[in-house]
């Protein structure tokens, strides 16, 4: 049991420090690491509002399909002194997105980075205003 | 004006400024630079100039700080065996590892509590008031604040439990020591969910070497959880050119933990 629990914490602090925690709740409860996916799409909805802001969009499958994916964001605060406003995204954008797929399977995603239909990579993470 | 009627005046300006908290424009909460702040010829904040001094001749802490570091685990730096979980910590330290910390309370909007709330991405605001002698931390996480009071009282006797419990500060030397009791009995010492009992004891030793740099070491002492106190010195980073933004986490919550809602399942 000791060794058990020696073992599961030597792991625990091994995979600890690359688990960047979202402001207030934890990514990896939800999201899987494992399951990196890229997309392209229409937005749908911008909602920006904190605890995450969240935007919607409709992605077109090689079949023709088209699935409405949500994807999740930091908070407003935190995009905010990223350098994000409430326009930066509009209905109608082009976006590709690579995020991190629910654990749900669902059409869900933790976006990590997103690149407007001009090439313009957005920060989703939160710059210190000294950096 | 005296030196603590211009106290009052700023700490009334800093209540005027906390109410029209409401505006919808962040143009004036970010990048907005106070004349108080010491600068570099280039403009920047001067990070190594001497930490301001409150009226009674104390570092004053006041300011907009953030972690560095330690926003999930806050014994990543400890050796093994420094904190020493007893059974009933290890049995709920081992639950909320499982569910990746699934059922934190943070996520459902609650307060962070303390030593916690120091533990957010999102930056805190320290204003001290020398009259009447309080300092009151305003965290933007989840819109929670703490009041440390300075005036002499002592604790409550059986407070009820609460997420920031009861807060008195005293100084030593240049260190102003805050001690904190009376917590629910459910809490969260960080995000991968160590845990801290009703019986938990936090003191905080906060220390401003300089204009930009704040520590703050914190022992946790909880005898139904831990074998021994132990503690961890947490560093904070200026953020001299921000002010809080507005931070309602009800407003579009998906993580309400309920048994019909598993991880995942959220949209």
């Amino acid at each position: 049991m000791t060794t058990k629990l020696a073992v599961f914490l030597v792991g625990l602090a091994l995979i600890l420090p690359v688990f960047p925690a979202l402001a207030h709740h934890t990514v990896v409860a939800i999201y899987d690491n494992e399951q990196p996916i890229t997309l392209t799409g229409t937005v749908t909805k911008f909602d920006w509002r904190n605890p995450h802001v969240w935007f919607y969009m409709d992605v077109k499958d090689a079949n023709g399909q088209v699935t409405n994916w949500g994807f999740e964001l930091n908070g407003l605060n935190v995009l905010s002194r990223a350098g994000w406003t409430r326009s930066t995204l509009k209905v109608g954008d082009t976006l590709t997105v690579q995020a991190n797929r629910a654990r749900s399977g669902g059409p869900t995603a933790n976006a990590r980075e997103v690149t407007t239909g001009t090439g313009q990579k957005l920060l989703t993470r939160q710059q210190s205003t000294l950096q | 004006m005296t030196k603590t009627e211009r106290w009052i005046h700023i700490g009334l300006v800093g209540v005027a400024l906390l109410l029209i908290f409401a505006l919808p424009s962040h143009a004036q909460w970010l990048n907005y630079k106070l004349a108080t702040t010491p600068r570099t010829p280039d403009g920047k904040p001067d990070l190594n100039a001497p930490a301001p001094k409150t009226p009674e001749g104390k570092p004053d802490f006041s300011g907009v700080w953030r972690v560095n570091g330690y926003q999930y685990n806050i014994g990543k730096d400890l050796k093994p065996g420094e904190i020493d979980m007893l059974p009933r910590a290890k049995a709920l330290y081992e639950q909320r590892r499982k569910s990746n910390s699934f059922d934190n309370p943070w996520a459902q909007c609650y307060p962070g509590g303390v030593p916690r709330a120091w533990l957010s991405p999102d930056p805190f605001k320290i204003l001290y008031m020398p009259v009447p002698q309080v300092t009151v931390v305003i965290f933007e996480a989840v819109q929670t604040w703490r009041q440390i009071f300075t005036d002499g009282r002592g604790f409550p006797n059986d407070p009820d439990p609460t997420y920031n419990g009861y807060s008195i500060g005293h100084w030593d030397g240049d260190t102003f020591v805050v001690e904190t009791t009376g917590f629910h009995d459910n809490n969260w010492i960080d995000s991968a969910g160590m845990p801290g009992s009703d019986a938990l004891k936090v003191t905080e030793r906060f220390r401003r070497k300089d204009f930009g740099h704040m520590d703050v070491a914190v022992t946790i002492d909880d005898p139904k959880m831990y074998s021994k106190p132990w503690t961890v010195i947490l560093p904070f980073t200026p953020y001299p050119d921000d002010e809080l933004v507005e931070y309602v986490c009800n407003e579009n919550n998906r993580y309400p933990v309920s048994d019909t809602i598993k991880p995942g399942e959220i949209r």
